[in-house]
């Protein structure tokens, strides 16, 4: 039983969000940087359109999510603004990524921490989410010279992603470290060496990994605890991130210490995982109740057959 | 000569193979006897199943142990990882203590 939701997570995000992502992405690149940022939203509109009408799965996935988080029916406006939202955020990617921070308005939060934490000079962990923008700590890396940032993803979308970007901007590439290969945490543990921070979205499985049971907004789940086991193997800090999108050209950028993972012993070290994972869960759970409309997991994000009392193997 | 040189090759590298095997089960709590480990399956996803996290944390026992150092770019790290009788194999090359 434990292998049934666990195979069906992995299906459901693997085949439709991403795909719908990229798609999304390219024609909003075409768009919008021939056309300009007003131009592409008017765009946008019809792809929330799109998705409230022709993508079944998606707006099911977005009614169950905002019942949770409003606790109450949701109406077709309040999906059309999660689609909308969703849309939105990937369109400013583009901008992002070709470094137009002047077009938007950031409001950081625990900028302080974020910088406490890197002054020990042997990097840390960025963890996001689904939730929001990840894209903006490009905003935040550029305004201090001395930031970098690699982001680590699944290879599957790691190459779609490199693929992408090297379309919108082929500098912005080589911050990407694929997962999968045999060395791929040896270069993660290099980029930390060098006082880099790490980022990865903690929300997702690509299948076959352990998995920790969590509450998020009243329901359970099960997230990945792969992330917080490198960060322990690798005993760095990790803070979680996430760039809540406001409207307008505006978002709000929040760094939440999350876990320190730097003295720990080995003895010690799936406790603090797990006790890492549960925190990560409040955190999601904190932020979906700020921004409601910025969680992009267009997926069953609880399984409904849940291994309900049955903790992880 | 080479009569006599072969058999204590390999009869310390069948050690160093066994020791490589305790470590990996133990830094990884694998549920299985030195002996189930065949020194010739992949380590990584298929065989012994290991993931990326799981080599990482072998890479950081390996050099700490055998005081050698495991580099991002080496072009080998693919090979050395494809088995217990490859990473055996690279240690006894690598190895500085």
């Amino acid at each position: 039983m434990t292998a049934g939701p666990k195979a069906e997570q992995v299906a459901d995000w693997a085949h439709t969000p991403e795909r719908s992502n990229m798609f999304l992405l390219r024609v909003m690149v075409w768009i919008s940087l021939r056309l300009g940022r007003r131009a592409g939203r008017v765009v946008l509109h019809g792809i929330a359109a799109y998705f409230l009408l022709f993508a079944p799965a998606s707006r099911r996935a977005s009614e169950h999510y905002l019942r949770r988080v409003f606790d109450r029916a949701p109406g077709w406006r309040d999906q059309y603004r999660h689609f909308f939202t969703f849309a939105a955020t990937i369109h400013d990617r583009i901008y992002l990524v070709n470094r137009r921070f002047d077009l938007f308005e950031f409001e950081v939060h625990g900028e302080d921490a974020l910088r406490r934490l890197l002054a020990g000079g042997k990097g840390l962990f960025l963890m996001g989410a689904h939730l929001g923008s990840f894209e903006v700590i490009r905003a935040i890396g550029w305004k201090y010279a001395d930031l970098r940032v690699a982001m680590v993803m699944h290879q599957g979308n790691a190459q779609k992603i490199i693929a992408t970007l090297a379309a919108i901007n082929p500098q912005a590439t080589q911050d990407i470290i694929g997962m999968g290969h045999v060395d791929s945490m040896l270069r993660v543990r290099e980029r930390l060496d060098e006082g880099s921070v790490v980022g990865m979205l903690a929300d997702r499985t690509p299948g076959g990994e352990a998995l920790h049971p969590v509450r998020v907004l009243g329901g359970d789940t099960n997230l990945p605890i792969g992330p917080f086991r490198m960060a322990a193997l690798l005993q760095r800090p990790v803070v979680f991130m996430t760039g809540l999108y406001l409207g307008g050209n505006r978002y709000s950028v929040h760094f939440e210490p999350l876990a320190d993972f730097s003295a720990v012993a080995r003895d010690q070290r799936d406790a603090a995982v797990e006790a890492a994972v549960v925190r990560y869960a409040a955190l999601l759970d904190q932020y979906c109740r700020r921004a409601p409309y910025n969680w992009f997991n267009f997926f069953d994000f609880w399984p409904s057959a849940n291994v309900e009392g049955k903790p992880a193997p | 000569m080479q009569n006599i040189q072969k058999p204590v090759v390999s009869s310390s590298s069948a050690e160093l193979q066994r020791e490589v095997a305790e470590l990996l089960i133990e830094c990884l709590n694998l549920e299985i006897a030195v002996d189930q480990i065949d020194p010739d399956a992949p380590l990584y996803g298929e065989g012994l199943g290991l993931d990326s996290i799981d080599v990482l944390e072998v890479a950081l026992v390996v050099s700490k142990r055998y005081g050698m150092q495991l580099r991002a770019d080496s072009a080998d790290n693919q090979h050395t990882f494809s088995s217990l009788r490859s990473l055996s194999d690279h240690i006894a090359a690598q190895r500085t203590r």
